[in-house]
């Protein structure tokens, strides 16, 4: 997995490619969590990541659940279709809003 | 802050370890790495076996130092695990005598009992490498579920309706159109129609990690593979069952579960676990080692002096219930389902097994049955009975309660079958079943609360076939027709199986829904059998316990074939939930303004009911208290029943001045006239004397003339 980190309109956007899962996770939330700043706004471009495990949806999570409590947002964008149904399946799709495109996910995070 | 005993102490090859903590059992995530339990009384020693998930061979295999060995626990943390991708197991050391209750075996890798998960039939019905060295793997789970304030519902009991259903079969149906036949997921999907039916409460047929392939054959009878579909036959009682999730691929079905059931409980609906205590999977002496077997033999299991494995489920073995490990077992796995699961209640499998001792033999206060009773945590959780066991033990109405335990009336079954096909002799006891079976759960003082009224359960016929089939069909289980129950109080209607005869069309329609009205209108808890609202079948097996296809499999096209039947159980169901009289605990004792008795017994005269043997003529009358309902005036309840086959006129009683009787439902009637919407009830012509059809029912409200 690798992850890719840059700013569009103060926008935080991060690219994951490869796989979010136990061997992983614990890298990505590493770098992740100093980007969960008070008001931060982050969009997770998914639409590179082909798998995303129990241990990485937590990730994911974690991150959406620190950045709202620091009165931020996070946005997902690109996620796959298998990997939204597990979301849901799992109940972890009632957390977040996705969106087709990183772009698209950065303007909604400024609109709103 | 670390903490100071987060650091290794010994290592083995590349492992860093050091000595665990006894408690929690099982396999439980510590700061850098995992803490490993596992008790055995007569283990020589224990070795912990590590495997990549899905690998055929182990990749490490541990021994718990001697030091590590802390009474009869074996515990050890081993660090850096990477646990997602981790299956775990044990080889233990010890005596094989089996006339001593021993068999240990230490080629064997042994599944721990308390694995939160179970890898190894990830996917329904995938066939198996029968050459597995672990074929059922612990994993470890993440418990960090995010419930966002969810709680179990605690209705009282009386408030609910239950839908028995089998997770697999309620779904899988190509005709049931979601996503995910057959899964938790797919439940979800249902819930609007379960909303709209009305249920509040759904008792999930077993869930705990069990194997499909027990016992699987081919039918001589059809060619289908026979399959444990049912999955009374625990593997591991802390874990989900895999297969049943749509994510038990990616190994998620803890998440699946626990997201199924906050949402259920977002929707008012309470769920309950059917569990598995009396028996394992793991069969009799020839059976396979799983787990229990190779760890502590003597412990988990009944012996016979000799060493044989006492069969009081039926089932090959009987779990050793009351003693003290394994009734800490069955605690700590209850106590998790209520507090990390959300669990509202639980339904017990041969319960009475439970209450017998290590010799078998029932006991008058049996300590299992005491503990769950008074247990803090389970304190709000509903604990059901099937009081009765293989083994010849039936204590409907004496099940050992201490006011806490409710029972599946299987009395409230019988007599409303014998009622219902028009027996001679039935009324006193249809009398009985309609109040909550007084005779049965009077005498120590537990009401109708103890009363799971049912008609039909997964165990017997579907309430179609009740009324379809003299005797039951089950040449496709391949065992010459001998299995399942032959006493089954149905009638076919004239016409042994399916029927092109309207005639007999009609009065299997009139039987059901004479049915779901004797079930919903009687004091003490209904349960319904998933898929009897619309009138499922299963062609007359009456025990489909190995049938994973079509034969058990919930067809939804029948919905909307069988609409009127739907519309019959949703429309009680909300006359049930309307009126409070119906579901009162304790409707003798509440006064009302009208000077009426709260019931009385009437028949074809008015306060004179007929209780010889020839007649089937009964009318019960409710007077529900304006208090109760939260209404300004007392309304009445008037349920007349005429299973003769001829009809019968009814004479009304007298209602206090300002009311009259409203016709709410006459099963007698076609559709739309057979029932109506709550508080839609229709003003009776003759306020004197109501003629029932035969084989019928009326349910009337005495309200204000409309």
């Amino acid at each position: 997995m690798e992850l890719k980190i840059e700013t569009r309109d103060g926008v935080s956007v991060i690219t994951v490619e490869g796989k979010l899962d136990g061997n992983t996770s614990a890298q990505a939330q590493e770098k992740i969590m100093p980007l969960v700043l008070p008001g931060a706004r982050l969009v997770m471009d998914m639409s590179r990541c082909d798998y995303v495990s129990s241990a990485g949806l937590r990730v994911l999570l974690l991150v959406a659940k620190q950045t709202a409590s620091r009165g931020g947002k996070v946005a997902l964008a690109g996620v796959g279709d298998e990997v939204k149904d597990v979301m849901e399946m799992t109940g972890f799709g009632g957390f977040f809003k996705n969106h087709p495109s990183a772009d698209e996910a950065v303007r909604a995070l400024k609109a709103g | 802050m670390h903490r100071i005993d987060s650091h290794p102490t010994h290592k083995h090859a590349k492992f860093d370890l050091r000595v665990g903590k006894p408690l929690p059992f099982g396999a439980t995530i510590v700061p850098g790495g995992v803490n490993f339990s596992v008790f055995s009384r007569h283990a020589a020693s224990c070795e912990l076996v590590l495997f990549r998930k899905h690998e055929p061979q182990p990749y490490a295999v541990i021994p718990f130092p001697d030091e590590f060995r802390i009474g009869n626990v074996f515990t050890m943390v081993v660090f850096d695990l990477d646990y997602e991708e981790l299956e775990y197991g044990f080889r233990m050391d010890g005596p094989f005598r089996p006339q001593e209750g021993h068999r240990f075996d230490k080629t064997k890798i042994l599944m721990d009992p308390y694995a939160k998960a179970i890898g190894g039939r990830d996917v329904w019905g995938k066939i198996p490498d029968w050459n597995n060295v672990y074929p059922h793997r612990a994993r470890i789970v993440y418990d960090d579920f995010d419930w966002e304030g969810d709680h179990p519902l605690e209705n009282p009991i009386e408030d609910l309706i239950i839908y028995e259903m089998h997770v697999r079969g309620f779904t899988r149906h190509p005709s049931s159109g979601v996503k995910h036949p057959g899964t938790f997921a797919s439940i979800r999907e249902k819930i609007p129609y379960l909303k709209n039916l009305g249920v509040n409460c759904v008792e999930l047929m077993p869930i705990h990690e069990f194997d499909e392939f027990e016992n699987s054959r081919i039918s001589p009878v059809n060619g289908e593979r026979l399959m444990n579909y049912w999955g009374y036959s625990n593997v591991g009682f802390f874990a989900p069952k895999a297969g049943f999730a749509a994510t038990g691929k990616f190994g998620m079905q803890v998440d699946e579960v626990k997201a199924l059931i906050k949402e259920l409980h977002k929707n008012g609906i309470e769920v309950i676990l059917d569990v598995v205590f009396n028996h394992t999977a793991e069969g009799n002496e020839r059976g396979p080692y799983i787990s229990y077997r190779g760890i502590d033999n003597k412990t988990y299991y009944i012996l016979t002096p000799e060493g044989y494995y006492y069969n009081f489920s039926g089932c090959g073995n009987t779990l050793n219930c009351n003693n003290p490990i394994v009734r800490n077992m069955i605690l700590d796995c209850l106590r998790y389902w209520a507090a990390d699961y959300h669990v509202d209640g639980f339904r017990f499998d041969l319960a009475s097994i439970l209450g017998r001792d290590q010799n078998g033999a029932p006991m008058h206060s049996p300590p299992l049955l005491e503990t769950l009773a008074f247990d803090p945590i389970l304190g709000k959780c509903k604990l059901i009975a099937e009081a009765w066991d293989a083994g010849g033990l039936y204590q409907v109405g004496s099940f050992p309660s201490w006011g806490r335990w409710a029972e599946w009336n299987g009395k409230f079954r019988d007599d409303v079958r014998k009622f219902l096909k028009g027996d001679e002799g039935a009324l006193g006891g249809m009398a009985q079943r309609l109040q909550g079976s007084p005779d049965l759960y009077q005498s120590e003082n537990r009401g109708s609360r103890a009363s799971i009224n049912f008609i039909t359960a997964h165990d017997g016929f579907t309430l179609m076939d009740l009324v379809s089939y003299n005797g039951k069909h089950n040449e496709a289980n391949g065992e010459n027709n001998s299995d399942g129950g032959s006493d089954n109080l149905s009638w076919n209607c004239g016409w042994e199986g399916p029927s092109t005869d309207e005639g007999v069309r009609r009065l299997r329609a009139k039987q059901i829904k004479n049915a779901a009205a004797l079930l919903l209108a009687s004091h003490g808890t209904p349960m319904i059998l998933a898929g009897d609202e619309m009138g499922n079948t299963q062609g007359g097996n009456n025990n489909a316990y190995c049938q994973d296809n079509e034969l058990s499999w919930i067809d939804w096209r029948l919905l909307k074939e069988n609409d009127e039947l739907f519309q019959f159980f949703r429309k009680m169901i909300a006359f049930r939930k309307e009126h409070p009289a119906l579901r009162c605990i304790d409707l003798l004792n509440r006064g009302n303004s009208s000077g009426y008795p709260c019931l009385s017994w009437h028949g074809q005269k008015a306060w004179n009911c007929d209780w010889s043997a020839e007649s089937r003529c009964l009318a019960m009358m409710l007077c529900e208290s304006g208090a109760l309902a939260g209404r300004p005036n007392d309304m009445f309840l008037y349920v007349a029943m005429n299973m003769h086959w001829d009809m019968h006129g009814f004479e009304l009683p007298v209602l206090p001045g300002g009311l009259a009787w409203h016709v709410f439902a006459n099963t007698d009637m076609r559709p739309p006239h057979d029932i109506w919407e709550v508080g839609q009830e229709k003003a009776a012509e003759n306020q004197g004397e109501f003629l029932v059809g035969p084989r019928s029912i009326v349910l009337l409200t005495g309200k204000p003339r409309t």
